[in-house]
């Protein structure tokens, strides 16, 4: 090694021996390590390789463990070891890697015949995100027990907040099912119909913290859309799910899926 | 609507909250979601807990209702991975913003991270990677630190590594390097003695000579742990009892330093929380014996 190698250049040189293993580059990083009488310096970084690449592994199987039972341990790690490479993680927290790993499935040619498997990815990275989600919407919401305080006047300009942790997924698939059918305490015949047609869902965390994944009705789905997307109250009633508004609304409000509202005038 | 899974843990809040100056003492152990619901309901007699902040950065839900029930009933200490100190990138201060939270929002006794780095060009690692010890890389990690402790507004603790690999252009012992970092940052040691007998055995030099030299009023906190000897090589797996050498390297340690709070940490295939609480009671009689 160059005794002039920054700390940058050398950081930046141990990280390309992890992930671009193969990249002629390593070979003057590896003149740098100094070698123990049985272990090269590239043996000794391997050691540092091989526990990185497991930890990441090992964290995208723990959000993930539904796609790891559906294709086994074997393919998953095979699925994995390109993620990592591709995709890096961009911040010390853990829980944020692996968000583009449902699209990353989507585009993998060897799992192109389960056609639902990026889907359930999609549902297991909702239900990680949920499960961590803040607790309580921001103190500039006001409660939904000041509604009755909102005059005729102002209705139209109020827009309903969804409780943080709600998140929406709709596949072609029956993923629930997928996922329910393939939870360790699942007890029965494990078959899911996979022509029982499209689904919605939302994935979202209660007060008690209980997980959830319910199932929506097209108008349900598409009146929470429309909340998530900043519609007010009077936007939503132009759109189809506003025909049936007053119960939609009312059964999102009693589950405690809609958590506040705000006045934007 | 139709509910489908609902998924429950009730956690009991009874105790009086420990202040936020709670100090730590005796053989503590480090807090693992496998154990949670055995902690809740035995309420063991363990002095302290150590959290690993990392699994608490989320902004609600159960794992920091979980670490805001434990700091009802035990004294606690945060101990991260995420600050990568060693590295050449500027501080995350996001990660220190979301830190700061989590650290006003469980008053810790100690916060503790690395002397390591983590990422490099904002690329993370989620691994705790050796640094050469040059003067460059030594300012580097002071100036982190500093900010560290700055944004924190408090003095951190860093950890003594266990490392595989030493880089040839290094400049000085890690003692040197580590009592340069903490001379000029004022920040103190988590001695980690696993971590010092696997780097000795690993690269050759003496634990004895290495605890000598570390200043005596700067180690606040002892870390226990279990290795793996690969072969060629010993690896700090965290899987294991505490191996006899360690044991005899925390006695040394602690006739240097006094009765210094130690931690057992496990963290793979972690067992029952009774195998956990034996080694911890074996720390204490040690502890015990201290004068």
């Amino acid at each position: 090694m160059s005794k002039d190698m920054s700390l940058l250049e050398l950081q930046q040189s141990f990280y390309r021996a992890v992930f671009e293993p193969e990249s002629l580059d390593n070979d003057e990083f590896y003149t740098c390590i100094r070698p123990t009488v049985n272990l090269s310096g590239e043996k000794l970084v391997n050691v540092y390789k091989d526990s990185i690449l497991g930890g990441l592994n090992e964290a995208l199987s723990s959000i993930y463990p539904v796609c790891v039972k559906l294709v086994g341990e074997m393919f998953f790690n095979h699925m994995v070891a390109d993620y990592l490479n591709r995709y890096p993680s961009g911040s010390p927290d853990l829980g944020d890697y692996g968000a583009e790993f449902s699209g990353y499935i989507a585009d993998f040619e060897p799992a192109k015949e389960l056609e639902y498997l990026a889907d359930v990815a999609t549902l297991e990275w909702s239900w990680h995100r949920a499960f961590n989600a803040p607790d309580s919407v921001g103190t500039d919401i006001s409660s939904l027990a000041d509604l009755a305080s909102v005059t005729e006047n102002d209705r139209g300009s109020i827009h309903f907040v969804t409780t943080p942790s709600a998140i929406l997924v709709r596949s072609i698939f029956p993923i629930h099912q997928v996922w329910h059918v393939n939870q360790e305490d699942y007890v029965g015949d494990g078959i899911v119909n996979l022509d029982d047609g499209d689904v919605c869902l939302v994935v979202w965390r209660n007060a008690t913290f209980g997980m959830r994944i319910d199932v929506l009705s097209e108008q349900e789905y598409a009146f929470l859309q429309a909340v998530i997307d900043g519609k007010s109250f009077s936007e939503i009633a132009t759109l189809p799910c506003g025909s049936d508004l007053s119960d939609v609304l009312g059964r999102c409000m009693q589950t405690g899926l809609i958590a506040g509202f705000k006045l934007i005038n | 609507m139709a509910g489908f899974f609902v998924f429950l843990c009730g956690i009991s809040m009874t105790d009086k909250r420990f202040s936020a100056a709670s100090s730590i003492a005796g053989a503590g152990l480090g807090l693992r979601s496998s154990h949670y619901q055995h902690i809740f309901e035995m309420k063991p007699d363990v002095p302290w807990f150590e959290l690993l902040s990392d699994n608490y950065m989320g902004e609600g839900g159960l794992p920091i209702a979980r670490a805001e029930a434990i700091r009802e009933l035990y004294p606690i200490t945060l101990h991260g991975v995420g600050m990568s100190l060693g590295s050449a990138d500027p501080l995350n201060v996001d990660y220190m913003a979301r830190l700061r939270g989590l650290v006003d929002r469980l008053e810790p006794t100690y916060v503790s991270d690395h002397i390591a780095w983590v990422s490099i060009d904002g690329k993370y690692t989620h691994d705790l990677l050796p640094l050469p010890y040059t003067l460059e890389a030594q300012k580097n990690i002071i100036n982190k630190i500093s900010q560290a402790q700055d944004i924190l507004g408090r003095t951190l603790l860093i950890e003594n590594p266990s490392s595989y690999l030493m880089f040839n252009c290094s400049e000085m012992s890690e003692q040197e390097f580590v009592g340069g970092v903490l001379a000029q940052t004022g920040c103190q040691l988590l001695l980690d003695v696993n971590n010092l007998y696997v780097s000795a055995q690993n690269h050759d030099f003496s634990a004895d000579e290495y605890l000598s030299v570390l200043p005596k009023d700067r180690v606040k906190e002892i870390h226990l742990a279990g290795y793996e000897d690969k072969g060629d090589y010993l690896f700090d797996t965290h899987g294991y009892t505490v191996h006899d050498p360690v044991w005899l390297l925390y006695q040394k340690a602690l006739s240097l330093f006094g009765a210094v709070p130690t931690l057992i940490e496990w963290d793979t295939d972690v067992p029952d929380f009774e195998v956990l609480l034996g080694e911890s009671k074996k720390a204490q009689r040690i502890l015990d014996e201290v004068v």
